[in-house]
């Protein structure tokens, strides 16, 4: 597959984008994003583009964000302790062609774009990513498409926020012990999902 | 609970032995005590005691390290399992050591295995629904298979039996095709399932929707605790609520003193005496020890699992039964059935948005089986039916929105839209071919020869499995449903996770092994009260006949040693 051809299935050549020039796309403190943690499996630069991406996916508003819950911490730990060899060099080499992707539209890896372009990143990828088929008592339903590593992430990032201990006992609703089963409430009555599925 | 007996070590000698204490044996081990008979179980996994052994019940996602997902050493482990994606680390350790026990798929086969006590009435689905003489006279009917030697009203008093001490919740309905069990009050429908329940009935003549009949229990039952909605059943239950060996009917067996169970025993035959004409007892390989052991009995009770019975009966050679213990008729190991699984529909409900549920209600709705029931439902297209299990709930997948930031954010903490599917469960034929043998060339952990699988899905359940989805997506469609997605996800034999046949009951020792109160026509203190019974599948679910079955054959067996029969 030609370069080309591989980016417009990855969608981040959105139409005809101008390249812009090298300099208005740098950030001017690339390095500003220090890492805090010791990452099991990603390199700091991945993990630097992992921050990143959940962080712009679930920011902290009055609600925790992703990187307040380790999102990527944990992202990083199940990518170690989870995949096998052949998943974790999969995660590199996509992780790789991201950023390799961005810096031939953009002239820079994901971290060091600015906002608007990363922005413009992820918009892209979300119409170009696939989605996950519906699934049924663990079997997904009809045609799976191809899962784009942007999708893949975001999914994961899904999880890992609902799952962690300050968003599903205190952001969700968690009701480990429901008692009666009440089958048509109003909503109003209830507010956020349910945590535990 | 007092601890188990499990010091089979000085005494070598019983009245019963149970092979497997899994949903059939912990019935046969409850009545063969209950009866006085002192009892021995074999049991090829660990102890698991009631509360005590289920260490996961009460952990939160974020209470293991991995919230729930598998090592890759896990997943080596669980390698067939895994298929199903229902394998987590909530549950992992109920899961059989699927590289320790290896199996040869002739043609893709899934054989799911708990090796515990308890076996997989920890983790099976709970839907308990009685068969009816529809099932009962289908093989007569239309010539596929041999005739079941009971009929509904043999097995009727003991379904009632067994539902008693269970616990069934449900709502009795009155068809024909799916009798009413004794039952405890049903469960819930959310507002979704009941508006499209009487869409279906008002579009559908003679199709109804009804909350699943199960084994949960819904008031408190016998000193157990009713379902408090968690839905962590699979994790084993600190209320007792739902129906499994291990909170029900092996304490049971327990309290009467009679009952010693064996952990780590591997049954590696049933011992026929040629001058006796009877088998005397089962021989063991102890799974820690690899030691060899014999154990005597005057009855022995086969509940090892559909799969594992039939291995154990066929690695059962003596002089008399060259081929395997019971296997004049040479259909032993043949007329491997599971229903078809995982056809269907799916679809959005719109209007409920307002609406929502409290509660982790562990069942789901069920639709009868209308097909071929008379001449007026009749299909040219294929023999015997089917019927639907499904549910309603709020779902969707938030990494599938074209959003992400802060109003995503906000957005995805509300509950998802309403969604609703049924899935089929179709009757598969007896077919001769569909079959399991040993295979010498394939040994286990402990040198056990394994079992091939050779069976697969043929013309008449494919042509049902059509009708499934056909159906499914036009009662989604005039039950208002939106984007209706159907599929047929083709599954192979063994994702039922309903394995029945293998060694069938029938009226004739040329054409079956068993008699019609499960006993090896020719060694008649041999009796096989698990799925491997079966005669024919029915689409119903069987957890609940095996129950009845087996009351009935313990019945049969200390009535008949009384006679000195046995």
């Amino acid at each position: 597959m030609d370069r080309r051809s591989a980016l417009k299935k990855t969608g981040l050549l959105a139409g005809a984008v101008a390249m812009p020039s090298m300099l208005s796309l740098l950030q001017s403190c690339k390095n500003e994003a220090r890492l805090t943690w010791k990452p099991e499996f990603f390199t700091k630069e991945e993990a630097k583009t992992i921050g990143v991406l959940v962080d712009m996916i679930l920011p902290r508003t009055d609600t925790p964000g992703a990187l307040d819950v380790k999102v990527d911490v944990f992202i990083d730990r199940v990518i170690a302790r989870a995949y096998d060899e052949e998943g974790q060099q999969s995660m590199r080499a996509e992780i790789a062609k991201f950023n390799s992707l961005c810096k031939d539209n953009y002239g820079a890896n994901f971290v060091d774009l600015n906002e608007d372009r990363r922005i413009e990143v992820l918009k892209a990828a979300e119409k170009s990513n696939g989605k996950f088929s519906l699934g049924v008592w663990g079997t997904s339903i009809g045609e799976q498409e191809e899962i784009g590593f942007y999708r893949s992430i975001k999914s994961m990032a899904i999880w890992a926020y609902f799952t962690s201990e300050e968003i599903g006992k205190n952001v969700l609703n968690y009701d480990p012990i429901p008692g009666d089963y009440e089958g048509c409430k109003p909503l109003s009555e209830i507010g956020n999902r349910w945590s535990l599925g | 609970m007092a601890n188990y007996n499990i010091d089979a070590k000085k005494e070598l000698t019983y009245d019963a032995i149970v092979i497997g204490s899994g949903i059939s044996g912990g019935w046969a081990a409850k009545e063969l005590c209950e009866k006085g008979l002192k009892t021995l179980v074999l049991e090829r996994g660990r102890i698991v005691e009631h509360v005590k052994d289920y260490p996961t019940m009460n952990l939160d996602p974020w209470d293991t390290e991995l919230r729930g997902g598998l090592t890759p050493e896990q997943k080596k482990k669980h390698q067939v399992s895994i298929r199903t994606n229902w394998v987590g680390t909530d549950t992992e350790h109920f899961w059989a050591d699927d590289e320790a026990n290896p199996y040869t798929e002739v043609k893709p086969f899934l054989w799911l295995r708990g090796h515990q006590m308890g076996g997989r009435s920890l983790l099976w689905g709970k839907q308990t629904y009685r068969w009816s003489d529809l099932d009962f006279e289908a093989n007569a009917k239309d010539g596929h298979g041999v005739d079941w030697p009971i009929r509904y009203k043999d097995i009727e008093p003991w379904y009632t039996y067994v539902e008693k001490f269970a616990g069934i919740s449900g709502e009795p309905l009155g068809l024909p095709q799916l009798p009413d069990s004794h039952f405890l009050p049903p469960m819930e429908l959310n507002c979704v399932e009941k508006h499209i329940k009487s869409r279906i009935e008002k579009e559908f003549d003679s199709r109804h929707m009804i909350i699943g009949r199960c084994a949960h229990l819904t008031v408190p039952h016998n000193g157990r605790g009713q379902c408090q909605n968690r839905n962590r059943c699979s994790r084993g239950c600190p209320y007792g609520a739902y129906f499994s060996s291990n909170a029900v009917t092996l304490p049971a067996a327990n309290a009467t003193g009679n009952l010693t169970i064996r952990p780590y025993s591997i049954v590696q035959s049933v011992i026929y005496d040629d001058a006796k004409r009877k088998a005397t007892g089962v021989r063991i390989i102890d799974a820690e020890t690899n030691e060899a052991i014999d154990y005597s009995a005057k009855v022995i009770f086969c509940n090892a699992s559909t799969l594992s019975t039939t291995q154990i009966l066929l690695n059962s050679k003596s002089k008399r039964f060259e081929n395997g213990l019971g296997n004049d008729s040479g259909e032993l190991g043949h007329n491997l059935m599971d229903h078809t699984y995982r056809v269907g529909a799916m679809g959005k409900v719109e209007g409920f948005e307002d609406k929502y549920y409290k509660g982790r209600r562990p069942n789901g709705i069920y639709i009868p089986r209308y097909w071929n029931l008379d001449e007026k439902t009749k299909n040219d297209k294929f023999l015997r039916g089917f019927g639907y299990q499904g549910a309603g709930y709020r779902g969707g997948n938030p990494a599938n929105i074209e959003d992400f930031g802060a109003n995503f954010k906000d957005n995805i903490l509300k509950p998802g839209p309403w969604e609703f599917f049924i899935t089929g469960f179709a009757e598969c034929l007896p077919y001769h071919d569909n079959q399991v043998y040993l295979n010498p060339d394939v040994l286990d952990k402990w040198g056990q020869p394994t079992l091939a699988i050779d069976a697969e899905f043929k013309e008449n359940e494919k042509a049902a499995n059509k009708q499934i989805q056909a159906d499914a997506v036009e009662m989604l469609v005039k039950a208002g449903l939106k984007d209706i997605v159907g599929f047929d996800n083709e599954h192979p034999p063994g994702y039922g996770v309903h394995e029945m046949g293998t060694a069938r009951m029938g009226r004739d020792p040329k054409t079956s092994v068993l008699n019609g109160f499960n006993q090896v026509h020719a060694a008649k203190n041999v009796f096989v009260t698990d799925g491997a019974c079966m005669t024919s599948s029915s689409c119903v679910n069987p957890s609940l006949t095996y129950m009845a079955i087996t009351a009935r054959a313990a019945n049969h067996a200390v009535s008949e040693l009384k006679k000195m029969n046995l």
